[in-house]
């Protein structure tokens, strides 16, 4: 019976592991290393410059699951929020980050675009991006 | 009021062009860096000896940004149609005349420094910050966001922000010229130096304020507008006319998580002659129920040797939000001060 047990718990850690989703934000290389908290500033966009250069970030669009991932694990904050958070910031003359469709049009944006930072899939990142934070689901 | 019907309708024009428009959203002007939003308010206040209808707010707000630039300017109808019955004697008033209510360009320096010039909202505490019917928790504002600092500047500002894993924020407010638009402004002033420090760290922010303003007039509240009070109106009116130096400091506490909120203020004014605020305080409790109902409930207190007032009392209030910049608010205090009761209803709306 403890085997069973014990196997049981394997197959759940193992499918755990094989299952999890693990997600990054990135860049093109001109932004150095930065905090967890650095990212919420920055997609609350309470940090709109790093190092002299105009950062901006990109979301993917509402009810994506990598967003929905974000803003639970790096934010820390719900959709709806998030939401809240917007209407109050209109009210004081900032807008929210903007929206890519995918990953391929947030990957091909961050090429052309120094200070651009957005978050797509480990598995899609090549060599042109730089990793700021790697997590996982 | 032509200039605002024009943009009222150009701002409306541009919702119905819009195919994804969402309240609360605003609007941008073809693919410029440049947005236009709105808001109003309504509000019924019923007190044991009379009832008031108000058409308060209705205001029309752009902004945008460009390279380091960025600005804002917001007009505004205050007091737009007030209904108070009394005694079975009905005054209406209007106030047709538009307002200033924010303008100014900021300049963003890099990550930690940033400058403005023009009339903005005094970052003191937080409820000052936000201070419109649909975004701040209740219909009321607390007393204390009202009569210990100035609710506007009209100067310069300029910021310090530091954020690693945390944020440290100081903030310089510089006035020494005459207010834009001060009709409605809680202090009439021709000074006002204030500095604040503030910091956060995940769901918990806390701030500290001082400053020093000038005082040229202050207007009665109408809070204090109230046959009863007439004749402490009278000594406040002619001791509020005289131009006063007034010092004031404000510590703020904010715990902000998904479901709950709590948040505190308390301030103390000095004034060379006595005539300041001793002390106003309030400590809020909110609790979001669902995504569109919120419960508040608020304790105040206030010692104003100004108006010879000491108060305490305790709002209860909810709010229903159909969507978030949608609210429909009702509240009642109770004060120590009988005679202020009240019930309060409101409607208001983002655009």
């Amino acid at each position: 019976m403890k085997k069973l047990i014990k196997s049981i718990l394997w197959i759940h850690c193992i499918s755990q592991f094989v299952y999890a989703n693990d997600y990054a934000l990135i860049t093109n290389g001109h932004i150095n290393k930065i905090s967890k908290a650095q990212i919420k500033a920055i997609y609350l966009k309470k940090l709109t410059y790093l190092n002299n250069m105009k950062i901006i970030p990109i979301n993917l669009e509402a009810n994506n699951k990598i967003r929905e991932s974000f803003n639970k694990n790096v934010l820390h904050m719900s959709s709806n929020r998030l939401k809240i958070y917007w209407i109050k910031q209109h009210y004081l003359g900032h807008r929210p980050p903007l929206s890519m469709k995918s990953q391929k049009s947030i990957k091909s944006f961050l090429k052309k675009i120094d200070g651009a930072v957005g978050y797509i899939e480990v598995k899609n990142i090549d060599n042109n991006f730089k990793v700021l934070y790697k997590w996982s689901d | 009021m032509k200039i605002f019907l024009i943009l009222f309708s150009l701002f409306f024009s541009l919702l119905q062009a819009k195919d994804s428009y969402e309240l609360g959203d605003g609007v941008q002007i073809s693919s410029l860096p440049i947005y236009l939003g709105g808001y109003f308010s309504t509000e019924y206040e019923h007190t044991k000896s009379s009832d008031k209808y108000k058409l308060d707010d209705i205001a029309l707000l752009s902004y945008g940004n460009y390279q380091h630039f960025s600005y804002m300017a917001e007009i505004e109808y205050k007091n737009f149609y007030t209904k108070k019955v009394k005694d079975d004697i009905t005054l209406t008033q209007k106030d047709t005349s538009l307002y200033v209510e924010r303008l100014y360009v900021d300049y963003t320096f890099n990550e930690n420094y940033m400058a403005r010039v023009g009339k903005y909202l005094s970052p003191i505490g937080f409820w000052n910050l936000l201070p419109i019917n649909v975004l701040r928790d209740t219909s009321s504002d607390p007393i204390s966001t009202n009569i210990i600092f100035p609710e506007f500047t009209t100067g310069l500002y300029t910021a310090y922000s530091n954020i690693k894993d945390s944020e440290l924020k100081i903030d310089i407010m510089v006035q020494n010229n005459e207010d834009i638009d001060n009709k409605y402004s809680n202090y009439r002033i021709n000074k006002h130096y204030g500095f604040g420090i503030s910091y956060e760290k995940e769901n918990f922010t806390t701030k500290i304020n001082i400053g020093y303003f000038n005082k040229l007039h202050r207007l009665i509240d109408e809070e204090y507008e109230d046959d009863e009070t007439e004749e402490q109106d009278e000594e406040y009116t002619t001791a509020s006319n005289k131009e006063q130096d007034l010092y004031y400091m404000l510590f703020s506490a904010k715990y902000d998580s998904q479901n709950y909120q709590f948040m505190g203020e308390i301030g103390h004014q000095e004034s060379p002659n006595g005539l300041a605020t001793n002390y106003a305080l309030y400590i809020q409790g909110l609790y979001r129920i669902t995504q569109k109902h919120t419960a508040i409930i608020r304790v105040e207190s206030y010692d104003d040797k100004v108006t010879a007032l000491q108060d305490s009392s305790s709002i209860f209030a909810y709010t229903y939000r159909p969507a978030y910049p949608i609210a429909l608010k009702a509240e009642y205090q109770f004060h120590t001060l009988k005679k202020y009761d009240k019930l309060l209803l409101s409607f208001s709306v983002l655009f």
